[in-house]
Order: C-alpha cells, then sequence, then structure tokens
C-alpha cells in the first residue's frame, strides 16, 4: 500500500478519474455508497499495523508542515555553531556522534530555546535529514542509520526525560493562558514526542528483520521500555497523560502523538500477532496442551467475502423507487421461499438456483458448499451433483477458486459440555447422575458411546481453562496449593504497573474513542482531541478550509486506529498471560460502556467510512519535503491517489472493534444479552456489506452467538446470514446456536455469573498485586512468646492509670481452668 | 604457601593517618574477589595520580562495561572531596544557578520535574543520582559484569559530572587548582570521557589543564 510518494510527480489524472475522486471527498455524505454497493472484494490483509513509510506518514497533521523547515533552520544553526558544514553526509562517522553528544548537552541547558533547537535538531536528524536527499528512499535510508545511532548514545532515555519535564512545565504555563487551545501549545511536546515514536517505529521494523546489525540494540530497547523511567514505566506515563487530557487538566496535549507512541512502544514491548503465537504455543506445550493447528487469519485468508450483502435488496429498493413495487413481489417471494424451507431436503436447492436466477447477482459459493458433517451421510451424494449443477448453471461470473468440500474449523468441543451431556444421558438412560466421573459408560446404549468418543475426540482445552482450574484450586487450598513464583515477564510487569489505575485508562480510553468516532460531533465533548491539529489561525481559502477538513478526519482515523489497535493488543496479551487479566480489563471495558460505543460506532453508513480517502498523498511526509513543493490547487489533492478502493486504517479500526467485541461477548451470557438489547442484530447486518472475509467473519460469530434470542422470525428474514454463519464460523458440537429457541433466558441467571466472575477476579488482583494485607485466617499464628511480647500497644492513659484495677478483675478474680483447654 | 604472610588488605580500626590504605600492590591477576576492577583502580591511583594512561590502561580480558562503570563510580567517590572544598565557598546566595562560562544554565535533572538549582545543589544533588544510580540493584546488581543497557546510562552522569569540574574551574578557580593539583581528577576525567567518547570535544570546555594529557590518543576505539 505504498501510496507516498510513488507517481506523486505523475500526470494529472484524466477527468473521469478526477470527478470520481472528488466524489470520494465527500464521504459522509448519504446516497454514496449507491455505487459501492456492488463493491469489489477489499483485497485488505489484516497485520499489526501498516507499512512503516504509511505509519511515519500519519504522525504528522498537514498542518505541521511549516514546522518541518523548523527542524531544518535547528539542523543548520547548530552545524554553524559547531563549524561543520550544514550537510550530514559529508560528516565522518566520529563527527556526527560528536555532533549528536553535543546536542544532548543542550538537553539539559534551562533556556527553553536552546534546549528546543537541541530537540529539534535531533527530530531532523531522525527524520533523515530530508533537506539533502533527493528521494524516499534515501531519506528512509538515513533515517534509519541516524536513529539507531541516536538509540546508541542514549537519546532515548534523555527524551523520556525532557518529556516529564514538558509534561509538567507545559500543563503550568498553559493552563491559564486562553480558552482554545491550537497547535501552537503543544510544539514542545510534539516535537519530543516525534522523536521517541520516530525511534520506537523503526525499533518494531528492525525487529521483524531477522540478520539486522542492530539486533542487539533492538534487545536493549525492549528491555529499556520494562525499566522504569523516573518512578514509572513509559506505558504508564503515556497512559495518565490520556487521563490528564480526559480530565481537562492538560487539554494542550496533542493526543494524537501520545496515543500512537503508546501503540507503538506496546507492540514493540509485548510483541505483535506474530510471538502472541509462539508464546501461546510454547505455554500450551507447557501445560501439555495439543498445539493448535489452526491459525484464524490464514484460513480466513482461504475464505472468499460473501456476496451481495445480506440487505442489498433493500437499498436497491430505496435508491429506484420505480423498481419498488417489482421489488417487493420478489421479495414476498423470497419470504416465501424461505418460510418453507424447514428442512434441507432437495428442493430447497432448486428454490435457491431460482433465487439467484431472479436476483441476477453473481457467485454464492461459500453459502452452499458446505453441508454438515454429521448426519447427513445418505445425502453427500446428492449434494454433491447439486453443487456441479449449480456451478455450471453459473457459468459467466468467474468461476470461484476451489473451496473446500468442508468446513473450514474443525468442531469443537469443552469439558465442561461433555459432562453435560453425560450427566442427561446418564439421567435419561440409568436414572442417575455421577458427577466428576468422566469414565462410566455402563448401561448407556451403543450409539450414545459413539456419541462420547466423537466428543472427546473434538474436545479442546483452552489455557484459560487451564489458569480457572489452577484458581480454583488455589482458592479451595490457599495454604498448600498457594501462588509459586509468578513469572515476571513483559506482560506480567505491565499489568502490575497498570493494575492501580486500570479502571480510569480504559474510561480515559474510550472517552477518546467516543471523541473520535465519525458519527459524534466536536462540540459535544468536554475534552479536545484537536488540540495538535488545529493551526492558530482558521484557514482563509476554500481550498485551504478543504484541506483542514481532511486533514481533520484523518486526524480522527488515526486515532481510532491507533486506540483501537492498543485495546485489542492488551485484551490479546493479558488474555495470554492470566485470564482473569483478561477479564478485569473487560470488565472495565464493559462498565465503560464499551459494547454500545462500538455499536455507535458500526451504526453509520460503514461503506463510505471504509472507503474514505482522508489523506492527500503529496502532503504526506516525506513527499511532503523532498523535491519541489507545488502550490496548492484543486489538482493536488488528487495527485498520486492510488486506486485502493479502501482505506487501511479504517478496515484496520473496523476489524479491531468488531474483534475486541467479540473478545468481550464471548462465553459471557449477560454481554451477548446485551447486544440484544441494544439491537446489534441490524448493524451488524449493515456491516457484512463491507465485501472483506475478515470482517465479515467477525461479524458472523456476534450474530452466531445471539442468534438463539433473536427469534424465528428473524431467523426466517434472514436465512443468508444464517448459512454465511454456518458455513464459515467455527461450530460447537452441542450448541444448537440456530435453532434452539432458548425460551427460559433468566437474566438475573446471567447477572449472576458476572457477580461471581467479578468475585474472582477482585480475589485474584487482591492476592496477586494488592498491599499485602493478606486474609487474616491465612497467616500463621505467632506463638513465640519473645515476639508476642515485644508488640507494642496502644493503652490510653486512663488505663494505665488504673491497670491494676484490671489485673485485679480481670485477671486475679477470673478462674481460668487450663487443664480444661488442654485435655479437650 | 606457608611462606608468603597472609596480607590483610584492610584498615582497621585505629589505623593512623600515615598507614591508611599502605598495603603492598597485588597484581591484578591474583586479586580474586568481585571487588577487584576497584581496588585495580584505586591501587594504580595511590601510586600516581597523575600517571593517566596507567590508571586508565584496561586489564586485557576485563568487560569494558565494568571498567566504564568502576571509573565513573571512582570519578563520583572522588569529586565528593571537590563538593566539600566548594561548599565553603559555593554558597546558593551566590551562585545562585548551575553555569560554567556564563553562557548556558543547566537544568538539574535529579528531579522529577528537572528545575535550575543552585550549582552547589545541582552538584549535591547530581553527585547523589549518580550515586544512587550506579548502586542501584536494578541497574548494576553485580560488579562482575554490566549489561549493555546500563552501560548506556553512564553517557548522561558523565555528562552531568562534568558541569561540575567546569563550575569550579570558572568560578573558584583556587578551588579547583588545589583540588587538581592534588588528585589530577579533572584530567583524569577529561581523558576518560575522550578515550571512550562519552562526551563530545565540543562540550569538554575547559582548557587544556597541561600538555601532558595524551589527547592525541586514538577517539573511538571503542565501540561505545
Amino acid at each position: 500500500m505504498g501510496t507516498n510518494g510513488n507517481g506523486r510527480r505523475g500526470g494529472a489524472p484524466d477527468d473521469n478519474r478526477r470527478a470520481k475522486l472528488s466524489a470520494f471527498r465527500r464521504p459522509m455524505e448519504e446516497g454514496d455508497c449507491a455505487n459501492d454497493m456492488e463493491s469489489p472484494e477489499l483485497d485488505f490483509v489484516y497485520e499489526d499495523c501498516d507499512t512503516q513509510a504509511n505509519e511515519i506518514a500519519e504522525l504528522y497533521s498537514y498542518t505541521e508542515h511549516p514546522e518541518f523547515q523548523l527542524n531544518v533552520k535547528a539542523f543548520e544553526d547548530i552545524m554553524e555553531l559547531l563549524n561543520f558544514p550544514p550537510s550530514w553526509q559529508r560528516l565522518t562517522e566520529n563527527q556526527r556522534r560528536d555532533v549528536i553528544l553535543t546536542l544532548m548537552d543542550h538537553l539539559d541547558i534551562a533556556d527553553s530555546e536552546i534546549r528546543m533547537r537541541g530537540t529539534r535538531c535531533i527530530l531532523y536528524l531522525a527524520q533523515g535529514c530530508w533537506a539533502e536527499m533527493q528521494s524516499d528512499a534515501e531519506q528512509a535510508h538515513w533515517a534509519r542509520i541516524n536513529i539507531f545511532m541516536l538509540y546508541e548514545l542514549g537519546v532515548f532515555s534523555a527524551f523520556v526525560e525532557l518529556l516529564n519535564l514538558e509534561v509538567v512545565r507545559n500543563s503550568s504555563t498553559v493552563a491559564s493562558r486562553k480558552l482554545t487551545e491550537s497547535l501552537a501549545d503543544s510544539t514542545n511536546l510534539r516535537v519530543i514526542l516525534s522523536v521517541l515514536y520516530l525511534i520506537t517505529e523503526h525499533m518494531r521494523t528492525e525487529k521483524e528483520n531477522k540478520n539486522s546489525e542492530y539486533s542487539n540494540l533492538v534487545q536493549l530497547f525492549k528491555e529499556e521500555l520494562g525499566t522504569p523511567f523516573g518512578d514509572e514505566i513509559l506505558p504508564v506515563k503515556l497512559l495518565s497523560m490520556v487521563t490528564h487530557l480526559c480530565a481537562g487538566t492538560s487539554p494542550h496535549f496533542p493526543m494524537k502523538k501520545v496515543l500512537l507512541l503508546l501503540w507503538k512502544i506496546l507492540l514493540v514491548y509485548l510483541g505483535g500477532s506474530k510471538e502472541l503465537k509462539e508464546k501461546k504455543a510454547v505455554l500450551r506445550e507447557k501445560f501439555g496442551l495439543p498445539p493448535v493447528t489452526e491459525d484464524t487469519l490464514e484460513i480466513i485468508k482461504g475464505m472468499r467475502a460473501s456476496s451481495p450483502p445480506p440487505s442489498a435488496v433493500d437499498m436497491l429498493e430505496n435508491q429506484n423507487p420505480g423498481q419498488r413495487k417489482l421489488k417487493e413481489n420478489e421479495r414476498s417471494l423470497r419470504r416465501q421461499t424461505f418460510m418453507k424451507q424447514t428442512s434441507l431436503d432437495e428442493s430447497d436447492e432448486q428454490i435457491y438456483d431460482k433465487e439467484e436466477t431472479s436476483n441476477g447477482s453473481e457467485d454464492y459459493p461459500m453459502e452452499f458448499q458446505s453441508m454438515p458433517l454429521e448426519g447427513a451421510q445418505n445425502s453427500a451424494t446428492n449434494d454433491n451433483c447439486t453443487y456441479d449443477v449449480y456451478f455450471k448453471e453459473f457459468d459467466s461470473p468467474p468461476p470461484p477458486p476451489p473451496q473446500p468440500r468442508s468446513l473450514p474449523w474443525q468442531s469443537k468441543v469443552r469439558q465442561k459440555d461433555i459432562d453435560n451431556f453425560l450427566d442427561n444421558v446418564r439421567i435419561k438412560f440409568v436414572g442417575y447422575s455421577l458427577p466428576g466421573d468422566r469414565v462410566t459408560v455402563a448401561g448407556l446404549p451403543q450409539p450414545i458411546h459413539e456419541g462420547i468418543a466423537i466428543l472427546k475426540k473434538h474436545m479442546y482445552t483452552s489455557l484459560s481453562e487451564i489458569q480457572l482450574e489452577r484458581e480454583m484450586e488455589i482458592a479451595r487450598r490457599p495454604l498448600t496449593k498457594g501462588e509459586k513464583d509468578v513469572e515476571q515477564n513483559e506482560t506480567e510487569i505491565l499489568y502490575r504497573a497498570l493494575v492501580p489505575h486500570l479502571p480510569q485508562y480504559m474510561i480515559a480510553l474510550l472517552k477518546i474513542l467516543l471523541a473520535a468516532a465519525p458519527t459524534s460531533t466536536a462540540k459535544s465533548f468536554s475534552m479536545n482531541i484537536m488540540a495538535d491539529l488545529l493551526p492558530e489561525e482558521m484557514p482563509m481559502t476554500m481550498l485551504q478550509s478543504l484541506k483542514l477538513g481532511i486533514d481533520v478526519n484523518r486526524h480522527k482515523e488515526i486515532i481510532v486506529k491507533a486506540v483501537t489497535a492498543t485495546l485489542l493488543l492488551l485484551l490479546k496479551h493479558f488474555k495470554l498471560n492470566h485470564v482473569y487479566q483478561f477479564e478485569f480489563m473487560s470488565q472495565h471495558l464493559v462498565f465503560a460502556n464499551c459494547m454500545p460505543l462500538v455499536l455507535k460506532f458500526f451504526n453509520q453508513n460503514i461503506l463510505s467510512y471504509v472507503g474514505a480517502r482522508n489523506t492527500i498523498p503529496i502532503f504526506d511526509f516525506p513527499a511532503c519535503v523532498i523535491g519541489e513543493q507545488p502550490e496548492l490547487t484543486k489538482e493536488c489533492l488528487d495527485i498520486g491517489d492510488s486506486s485502493v478502493p479502501y482505506s487501511w486504517r479504517n478496515v484496520f479500526s473496523c476489524i479491531n472493534l468488531l474483534r475486541i467485541l467479540n473478545k468481550l461477548t464471548k462465553w459471557k451470557n449477560a454481554r451477548i444479552m446485551m447486544l440484544v438489547v441494544f439491537k446489534s442484530a441490524p448493524i451488524l447486518k449493515r456491516t457484512l456489506k463491507v465485501r472483506h472475509a475478515l470482517m465479515q467473519f467477525y461479524v458472523l460469530k456476534l450474530l452466531k452467538m445471539q442468534t438463539k434470542y433473536l427469534g424465528r422470525q428473524w431467523r426466517k428474514t434472514n436465512m443468508k446470514t444464517i448459512s454465511a454463519i454456518y458455513s464459515k464460523v467455527r461450530h460447537r458440537l452441542n450448541d444448537d446456536w440456530a435453532f434452539g429457541n432458548d425460551v427460559d433466558v433468566r437474566p438475573w441467571d446471567f447477572q449472576d455469573e458476572e457477580c461471581a466472575l467479578r468475585n474472582s477476579v477482585d480475589r485474584f488482583n487482591q492476592r496477586r498485586y494488592g498491599n499485602g494485607t493478606f486474609d487474616i485466617d491465612l497467616q500463621p499464628v505467632d506463638t513465640d512468646i519473645n515476639s508476642v511480647l515485644d508488640i507494642i500497644i496502644d493503652l490510653d492513659e486512663e488505663f494505665k492509670d488504673n491497670y491494676e484495677l484490671w489485673l485485679d478483675q480481670e485477671v486475679y478474680h477470673n478462674e481460668i481452668n487450663w487443664d480444661v483447654l488442654l485435655s479437650s | 604457601m606457608s611462606d608468603s604472610v597472609k596480607i590483610l588488605r584492610r584498615n582497621r580500626p585505629g589505623s593512623k593517618a600515615k598507614d591508611f590504605c599502605r598495603w603492598p600492590d597485588q597484581p591484578f591477576e591474583e586479586m580474586d574477589n568481585t571487588l577487584a576492577v576497584q581496588q585495580l583502580i584505586q591501587q594504580t591511583i595511590r601510586k600516581d595520580p597523575s600517571n593517566l594512561v596507567a590508571i586508565l590502561k584496561m586489564p586485557e580480558a576485563q568487560e569494558e562495561g565494568v571498567w566504564k562503570y568502576e571509573h565513573l563510580r571512582q570519578f563520583c567517590m572522588e569529586l565528593n572531596g571537590l563538593t566539600v572544598m566548594l561548599q565553603g565557598e559555593c554558597k546558593p546566595e551566590i551562585c545562585t544557578q548551575m553555569t560554567a562560562t556564563e553562557q548556558w544554565i543547566f537544568l538539574c535533572a535529579a528531579h522529577k520535574t528537572p528545575k535550575e538549582c543552585p550549582a552547589i545543589d545541582y552538584t549535591r544533588h547530581t553527585l547523589d543520582g549518580a550515586a544512587c544510580l550506579l548502586n542501584s540493584n536494578k541497574y548494576f546488581p553485580s560488579r562482575v559484569s554490566v549489561r549493555d543497557s546500563s552501560v548506556g546510562k553512564l553517557g548522561s552522569v558523565c555528562r552531568r559530572v562534568y558541569r561540575i569540574f567546569s563550575h569550579a574551574y570558572f568560578h573558584h578557580r583556587s578551588i579547583f587548582d588545589a583540588f587538581e593539583k592534588e588528585t589530577h581528577l579533572c584530567k583524569r576525567f577529561t581523558y576518560f570521557v575522550t578515550k571512550y567518547s562519552i562526551i563530545s570535544k565540543e562540550i569538554l570546555i575547559l582548557p587544556n589543564l597541561d600538555d601532558e594529557v595524551p589527547i592525541n590518543q586514538p577517539v573511538g576505539e571503542s565501540e561505545a
């Protein structure tokens, strides 16, 4: 997705294209998406983050551009001061080191102008000395070299110290100055954060590079992140900046840069999805569990997105009222056919066929290719025939890639489900239950034996279950089985540092997410996430305000991206490390109304959000500083726009949010009921319009878990969605998600579940991270006479004056028969 | 075994000043305790404090991180002597700010938020901070080997410590000269930071104290 730099000086796009592009410039307008309805499948690939070039470009707002020149100026001044030529490339390696060391000396100087000149100069070096470079590649090359030299000489920790200085200094000077914040209030902070971010981002990229000459520095960097700077580790520092902003005490903090830095630091420190996978494999092996063979992302890559979106027909009708009547008929026909579909017999296939032709739409490979594994053996051959017929009939669309003839996922079952099953069949066939016995099958008929064998074959034990069991054991026998040494890995260190204020951090992050969501208006929130974007003087011309508008949207999108990625990353790591750490965080997310917030986020024109183009490639760094800069014209907004039909960061954020929602609700009935109560189904269904397999997969999962509660009517009208769920989402044996009507839903039971969980989590936190006050019953009794007599007891004066009276009454005149105590 | 009398290299309570630290030198190879490097450094200094090359000649097979660490430790310890001498003259009312030449005022980094301390406070805070860092269990748990990440912390300590010298030189010249004549500490420090390129030459603002400092030693022979 290298939209930067490439072809930015290419010829102007033809009129046609420009017209189309300018249509994209009004992303939020209703109806635009009508054209996109037959949008092609998105070739978006989900990763931990975007390319390095894009990630760096997103650090800077377009309004910050004038400041780039200040960096060169600072560099030239310094070089003049040191009697060097103003060319970094012409210096020798030792001279460069000398310059950096001198600059670091300047960082301690009290005069803030001199100090800022030093920081700006270092920022210029970290930006790759772009003023002397001819191309993006050259600039990136030098940025890498400089950044590692800077890090080696200790710039990172020096800048963290500076950050501490500026955070306090700034809040005391700015707070009283004026009412509205602008870019100028956070200049120093932004320079410092930019340098920290550039170093972190380069470290992240370098971490992937196996034979990097800098691998020892990357390792050092990771270690450094885990050790406190001053009295707190850096992620905590940054999170407390976020809470300060939300509390309104420091309204000028440049939130976008703080959040980006936080996210990248966590990514380097904790590791991305690759490390998570490795860590999980190691842990599973340690607990004697079989390795996980399926990788969600890999399997989904082999899937195609479902098409067309389930409710596309309704959309079309709204667009073209003339055709409404016709469509109405068609729809009623469709209703009928779906209502008829009570069992999977062959006539259904024909109905489907008819339906496809009448809609005149393309292939539906995923919806039909898979059939139930069990109980359909005799019809299997028939099914295959119908598939063949089906594919032959639809020759015109490109043939779908060969699909596996089975469900994409291994079905799973939990030990708990097997136990339930055993209980039920024992009651049914034998007449009594054997709690805790998982082996005895005496008296059960042969088919049940087979059933149990199949269940056991598919049993999957998760790490969480092992951790829960361990917790129960500790709770039962706290003295003998109590906590052994907890491994001090990165996640553990981070959790320990976060746990005292975790609720506040979660609330703050969600507040920011809410403020940055495209559906919210700026006025309605007390804090200002735009402080590091808005220039001091508002734009004068049409074009400038157009540019500012794009900048504002881009800014918000980037904030959403950073927040969602941070939350998801934390959830994933906590879950792996200890399930109660995960539960603690997710509880507080739920308390802070994360679920309705995510649903609100998706309750917008999601296709236009995914397709939004709030970016101007020629204004991205480094394109905006290398080579000749064109005047701001209407045309330059479009130059170099790539033909990628989606916005990487927005698809990324959407998937993150869906994954967060999935993580919060999995196996939590109370929260699934919240999904039902907040009427998530129609919102999620609309989200399915985005033709991306992974995104649809997470939506389908969310729909699957609440299907039970949505009622027959919903299922009748949403058979296509149900089929998509069937073919794409993992099945749980014994779980009748689609047709089991949960008539006796008792919400109060669910509330009890939540309460029990909360108590367990609190006990866990108190035990591991409490302030050392243990349960008094679990402390050994002090029987040593010396130490007992050594305890200092405060007695009041009156008692001291009259203690003889007390002695007389309570001790001497009170017979105690010690022998009774001993003999009993 | 029996013919060599076991020498205890210790200052017993009640030692006379003239007997203080008066024990024969021991070859580095024979020092088999965890403080060997410090012992070697102090022993070489006692022999001739002006022989910088000898003092900073790292034994072969010595880990460079530990070498630098122990030297910086030694500098901070000896600087306390200078601080005591300065205390009599450098009062917070007179030297209200940490300056060397009048050009720049330095911030005292010992605080959570760096601030402008008077020179003598800057000196004390910086030495205290350095002592804390160098004795911290977290960064320097062992004196036999030092992690690379901790070696990185030495640079900023050196930069801050050097300002103590420069303040003394420009504002309390007589004290500085008296101290320097006895210990050659500033010369040694300058030689040290130049040899290991810890501080750039631009910052070393003190004029060459005399010509015997072999500045022409190849710079940058170490990786750090």
